[in-house]
């Protein structure tokens, strides 16, 4: 028995080994079941409690606009783009000591630490969670300050030093050539939201969508995971304009628009092959950066906002009209040889018009009385639909906010002379683009291509999105815009555009004189003038059509010829080389003065419309509003009147005033002494 | 009941021979072992994506960084592009505007050149013959007096830019 205990005692040692290795094991299961069933409990229970806190912890959820879309030009110059800009906010409930924290804010602005300590205060008082302490600062400057009030000890290494002060990220709209194609362009305001122009018409496709993001931190606060949600990025707008052609023609405009001290000034150059828009200047003009400086009436594009009375320059479409219709010929002639011609006991004078001739030189003098006998022998349905033909009456379409349909009345609300009146430009009231629309057809061998100024929208890696698409209508035959284009060619040869002549390029035009109607005075207002001058160069294969328009241009010169012709030229001049245009001639202009230009005479026709002539945008373009030629005698004398064709001195302003008003004139006419002068020393040697 | 003892003998005998679980006691250290290495390379691991992921978005951080001065310097450059900046810098360096009066006249060789000279400065000539010596005197070294009043003439046309650019 002894021995049969010993034998049990000695089988022990392994038994107890096993015993022990399963004990171990078994506390191991235990241990590895109870954090199993812990960690069930924690899932199922607390699970999004625990969420919550940990992601507390360690995450935090940013939300940050996309850049907005950039605006180029055509050349890929940057018209308008978005930067990155940081914006110091503080909540002032975080914040311990308010006066230490504005102190040492405010010496890191580097301002008077009284305001802030008085906004934190304030915030702190009624319970705000938001104060704005620097807006918009550039990375420089906020990476500055944040190293002033940054400290090392601080979890989070990007935020600032002191509780309760935070960075935003921001961005800011930039327009880098300032003034330069600003009523185009546009502006956005300070919640990035397109104001005008490019940026309020394009807004859906520039504005950037807001992207969340989240960070995972680390103890020290430092990024360990992010995770962004996906977004399309908004894309970028190029348009069909020239920041050279722009410079040169808003500098050209300017310096025209102070020379005749004109109260404002509009221009726009039109590639008439395309339809593409190279530029469209406004005068006076705004910095979109500080636009809260200018007046608001500079942000309006003129050029497709405003109307006005366009004179002698729709006479195009009078003839035009007549050509097409095989009426007349540019070479047929017209009697026009009695100085005057009454319609509807409506007498219009025309002092040019005092014989017989062609319909050439009858536009070259611009005639009254053979536009409207043209105007006339159309019929009221005919000229209509012409006039529809080219545009008038309705938007070009063009990709710009707020653009003006223009007043043209339906025949069934005609007066017995709005025919008459319509013919030379009167009673219609018509925006820039349209009538350089207009011409652009002619140029175009009769056929309208719809303007456009945005030439492709395309995502921000550079693939289109979006091309602009060539639409054009034939207006009038090919045969009848040759014919216009000649009339055209000789008023600038012979007749009243003769400072529209080019160096080195032939060029053909019309101008026109309008007198604007004065809402205080119920009748037009003798003083006051809207000059014009549509011009095309080369003019047998036009490659830029130039709209010129001066509203109330002071001083001696007022016509047309003599106000907008000269800026044609200067523009016409400057950009054909630009746009490798072939030189067609080698004309070089002599000095032109007053009495080697025939004056236009317009026929004034009192519209009842407060804007019809006015260059101001109408505020009701309700039929109701629609100028109406007044039949009794007492306002028939306020309806016509004839301006006198003065021989203009040679100095062109001898107006008591307008040594003091243009100050520029002054430079212009020794700059013009100087070239004639240097001119004369280079034909002698 | 031989055999009995002899299994019996055979028992106590192994058992002599192993007295330490040798066998169990490795299992348990490899299994240690590998639970060690197994928490030292998961730790390992954790800590290491955890370091990725900081230099990861120091990196993202530094691309946006990047990206953001790109567009500041593209800002830059077209402002500094921009033709009224171009215009100002030009002037700095006192180039000015081309226009008729800053347009030289092409001057052919030799004979022909005193004539031009004449032409082109035909206003300051006379000025300066009224105001200075005898007219037989200038006629001799009729150049020299071109050139001196040359400068007189830029001056002028300078003062005139002046002016207009303050009006």
């Amino acid at each position: 028995m002894k021995r049969a205990k010993k034998i049990t005692k000695q089988k022990n040692p392994a038994q107890t080994a096993f015993t022990r290795f399963m004990l171990v094991v078994a506390f191991f299961i235990l241990w590895i079941g109870a954090i199993g069933v812990r960690l069930v409990h924690l899932q199922v229970n607390q699970s999004e409690w625990l969420r919550e806190r940990a992601q507390d912890q360690r995450r935090d959820e940013l939300k940050s606009r996309m850049l907005r879309g950039t605006i180029y030009d055509r050349s890929e110059r940057a018209l308008a783009m978005s930067v990155k800009v940081k914006s110091l906010y503080a909540d002032p409930r975080e914040i311990e000591d308010v006066e230490a924290t504005a102190q040492d804010v405010a010496a890191a602005l580097k301002i008077k630490p009284d305001q802030i300590a008085k906004d934190l205060r304030e915030g702190k008082e009624t319970n705000k969670r938001f104060v704005w302490l620097a807006q918009k600062l550039d990375e420089d400057a906020a990476h500055q300050l944040n190293k002033e009030l940054e400290t090392y000890d601080l979890k989070k290494f990007d935020t600032p030093k002191y509780k309760g002060l935070h960075w935003r990220e921001e961005q800011k709209r930039s327009y880098p050539y300032k003034n330069l194609a600003a009523q185009i362009v546009g502006f956005s305001n300070a919640d990035d939201i397109g104001q005008a122009g490019i940026e309020q018409s394009q807004e859906e496709i520039l504005r950037g969508n807001v992207v969340k993001k989240w960070q995972d931190r680390d103890r020290l606060g430092r990024v360990y995971e992010e995770q962004e949600a996906t977004r399309e990025p908004p894309k970028d707008v190029v348009l069909t304009i020239s920041h050279s052609i722009q410079y040169k023609v808003e500098q050209a405009l300017e310096k025209g628009a102070r020379a005749s001290s004109a109260k404002s000034g509009m221009a726009i150059v039109l590639d008439p092959r395309n339809g593409e828009i190279l530029a469209m200047a406004n005068y006076p003009s705004f910095d979109p950066n500080r636009y809260t400086e200018f007046p608001t009436e500079n942000y309006q594009n003129r050029a497709i906002q405003a109307i006005y009375s366009p004179g002698s320059v729709f006479k195009l479409i009078t003839y035009g009209a007549a050509l097409d219709s095989n009426l007349i010929t540019a070479d047929g002639m017209i009697d026009c040889s009695r100085g005057f011609i009454e319609v509807a006991g409506h007498r219009f004078n025309d002092p040019h018009a005092t014989k017989t001739m062609s319909y050439v030189e009858a536009m070259a003098v611009s005639s009254n009385v053979a536009a409207i006998k043209t105007g006339m022998s159309l019929g009221k349905e005919n000229f209509y639909l012409y006039a529809q033909k080219f545009g008038f009456g309705q938007p070009t379409g063009i990709e710009l906010p707020a653009e003006a349909r223009g007043l043209f009345r339906s025949p069934e609300t005609w007066n017995g002379d709005s025919l008459a009146s319509m013919s030379i430009g009167y009673e219609v009231g018509v925006t820039a683009m349209q009538m350089v629309s207009a011409y652009a057809a002619i140029a175009n061998g009769g056929v309208r291509v719809k303007p456009h100024i945005i030439k492709e929208i395309r995502h921000s890696g550079g693939k289109p999105a979006f091309v602009s698409e060539l639409t054009g209508t034939p207006i009038v035959s090919q045969d009848a815009a040759r014919g216009l284009r000649k009339m055209l060619r000789e008023v600038v040869v012979k007749g009243t555009a003769k400072r529209a002549q080019l160096n080195g390029y032939t060029s053909a035009g019309k101008t026109g004189t309008a007198w604007k109607y004065n809402a205080k005075l119920k009748r037009v207002d003798a003083g006051k003038f809207v000059s014009s001058f549509i011009g095309m160069a080369p003019a047998e294969n036009p490659a830029v059509v130039i709209l010129v328009v001066m509203d109330e241009p002071q001083g001696g010169a007022r016509d047309g010829g003599q106000v907008s012709a000269p800026v044609f030229r200067e523009i016409a001049e400057g950009i054909l080389p630009e746009m490798n245009v072939v030189p067609d001639a080698n004309y070089v202009q002599e000095d032109l003065t007053a009495q080697t230009i025939p004056s236009e005479i317009e026929e004034v026709v009192l519209p009842e419309t407060e804007n019809v002539n006015g260059i101001d945008a109408p505020k009701n373009e309700s039929k109701k509003n629609v100028g109406k030629t007044a039949v009794s005698s007492s306002v028939k004398e306020t309806k016509r009147i004839e301006i006198e064709t003065k021989p203009e001195p040679k100095k062109e302003s001898k107006s008591p005033n307008a040594d003091k008003k243009l100050s520029k004139p002054a430079a212009l006419n020794t700059d013009a002494k100087n070239k004639s002068s240097t001119e004369r020393v280079k034909k002698k040697t | 009941m031989s055999k009995r003892k002899q299994s019996i003998k055979s028992k106590t005998q192994t058992a002599r021979r192993d007295p330490i679980p040798w066998k169990y006691c490795f299992l348990t250290l490899v299994c240690g072992l590998m639970l060690v290495v197994g928490f030292f390379f998961a730790a390992r691991s954790h800590f290491s994506s955890i370091d990725f992921g900081i230099k990861n978005s120091r990196l993202r951080k530094q691309i946006e960084e990047l990206e953001a001065d790109k567009r500041r310097l593209i800002l830059s450059k077209e402002i500094a592009l921009s033709p009224a900046e171009i215009k100002k810098a030009a002037k700095r360096i006192g180039l000015t505007e081309m226009t008729a009066s800053n347009i030289e006249v092409y001057r052919p060789p030799v004979k022909e050149k005193s004539k031009t000279e004449k032409l082109i400065v035909e206003k300051p000539k006379l000025e300066f013959l009224e105001k200075s010596a005898p007219a037989k005197k200038e006629e001799k070294k009729p150049e020299v007096k071109i050139e001196k009043k040359l400068p007189e003439t830029k001056e002028k046309s300078e003062k005139i830019k002046v002016q207009i650019a303050r009006k």
